[in-house]
């Protein structure tokens, strides 16, 4: 467990015709408990620049799936400009929640609503011959023998870009690393390809496919200039 | 021109086998200038008895200032540790504020009801909320009706 405190002070004499004048402190901790937050991003700066003529994207600074769902994660955001004039748009999903101009910075909870990962299941059938190759997801698996068992296990052996695996008996079972909304396309049989050798009927059948959904409070900015800005920030998650 | 500042510090001895310590503070402006922000809706603090949700800042935007800008800040006053609110802006769930949590971010409100700030407590056995704007809005009344 990790002890992290935050402090907030605000203080104005001329905003109001009383002085403004007041701080909170407090530790950050998981949801309903004492204990302290113990996991984080770490402090992140990213730099955003586009050319005069292209269009300024979105930058992902957290995905829903980086923390607990409803976990009283924590998350900091601060613009480093020093151009007045310079802001970056922070939306959680698709809703605006408003701007940071230079200097600014926020702090705020986080529910991390999750999506779902698309998942399928990839059964290793029919005859392989050493040497046989799959190829899923840019990762090339050459089996080492005639046995599927064996050549699934090859597979789950592998470390995919976009998917994580686990492994019963011949069957792969594929885990999409982030929860995304595929529209109507699941993964199929006809993504696992298979090199065979003359005569081999090697098979590689996907089996149970599930599309995963998009999730929902992903936080993203947009910078006001094409320039360069750099932005910092951190998430405190459990 | 008013000159409100906004400063956080995150510090932790434990979090990393180094310590952590960010300083900020950040002097509130009108959008795209050096003029201060010179609205504020005030230092509210509430007790809530139910767990309906209900709008802190209510909108009722009509006219737009160019140089627009808005800082919310929102706390859960509860000693409970189990007690929170959840913040939201229009249909979209930001997090939960447990005891003692503050939220401070940025706020650009639209026409009423599209992305008003939502509050909803956990409980309805009455907790302490806190929470103040400080902006240069056209038409956010703090007494008006809405939902």
């Amino acid at each position: 467990m990790a002890t992290t405190i935050a402090t907030i002070s605000l203080a104005s004499s001329d905003l109001t015709s009383s002085a403004l004048a007041f701080s909170s402190t407090n530790p950050l901790n998981t949801a309903g408990t004492a204990t302290g937050l113990s996991l984080t991003s770490g402090l992140s700066r990213t730099t955003t620049e586009y050319g005069s003529s292209s269009i300024i994207e979105s930058t992902t600074l957290y995905r829903s799936d980086d923390a607990a769902t409803n976990g009283a994660n924590k998350v900091y955001l601060k613009n480093l400009s020093t151009t007045p004039a310079e802001y970056y748009t922070v939306f959680i999903d698709q809703e605006e929640m408003g701007r940071l101009y230079a200097g600014d910075w926020a702090f705020f909870p986080w529910s991390a609503t999750a999506g779902t990962k698309e998942t399928f299941i990839m059964t290793v059938g029919g005859t392989w011959v050493a040497g046989e190759t799959l190829e899923f997801d840019g990762v090339l698996t050459t089996a080492a023998n005639t046995t599927v068992a064996d050549i699934a296990a090859q597979v789950d052996a592998q470390h995919f870009p976009n998917w994580t695996t686990t492994i019963s008996g011949a069957a792969v079972t594929f885990t999409a690393r982030h929860s995304m909304d595929a529209g109507t396309v699941v993964t199929a049989t006809a993504d696992m390809v298979i090199v065979q050798a003359g005569g081999s009927d090697a098979t590689a059948v996907v089996s149970s496919a599930a599309m995963g959904a998009a999730t929902s409070s992903d936080i993203m900015i947009i910078p006001s200039v094409h320039t360069s800005m750099t932005f910092e920030h951190m998430l405190f998650h459990q | 021109m008013a000159t409100t500042t906004a400063s956080l510090t995150l510090t932790s001895t434990d979090l990393f086998d180094d310590s952590l310590s960010i300083s900020n503070t950040s002097t509130l402006h009108k959008a795209g200038t050096t003029i201060g922000l010179d609205q504020t809706t005030g230092l509210t603090k509430t007790y809530v008895t139910a767990t309906q949700q209900f709008d802190p800042f209510p909108v009722v935007k009509g006219a737009t200032n160019a140089d627009e800008n808005g800082r919310v800040y929102i706390a859960n006053l509860s000693e409970e540790i189990t007690e929170y609110i959840i913040v939201s802006i229009g249909d979209l769930v930001v997090g939960r504020l447990y005891a003692g949590d503050f939220l401070w971010m940025p706020w650009s409100p639209k026409l009423q009801h599209v992305n008003d700030i939502e509050i909803t407590p956990s409980v309805a056995t009455g907790m302490w909320i806190e929470f103040m704007a400080i902006h240069n809005f056209a038409n956010i009344y703090p007494n008006s009706a809405d939902s």
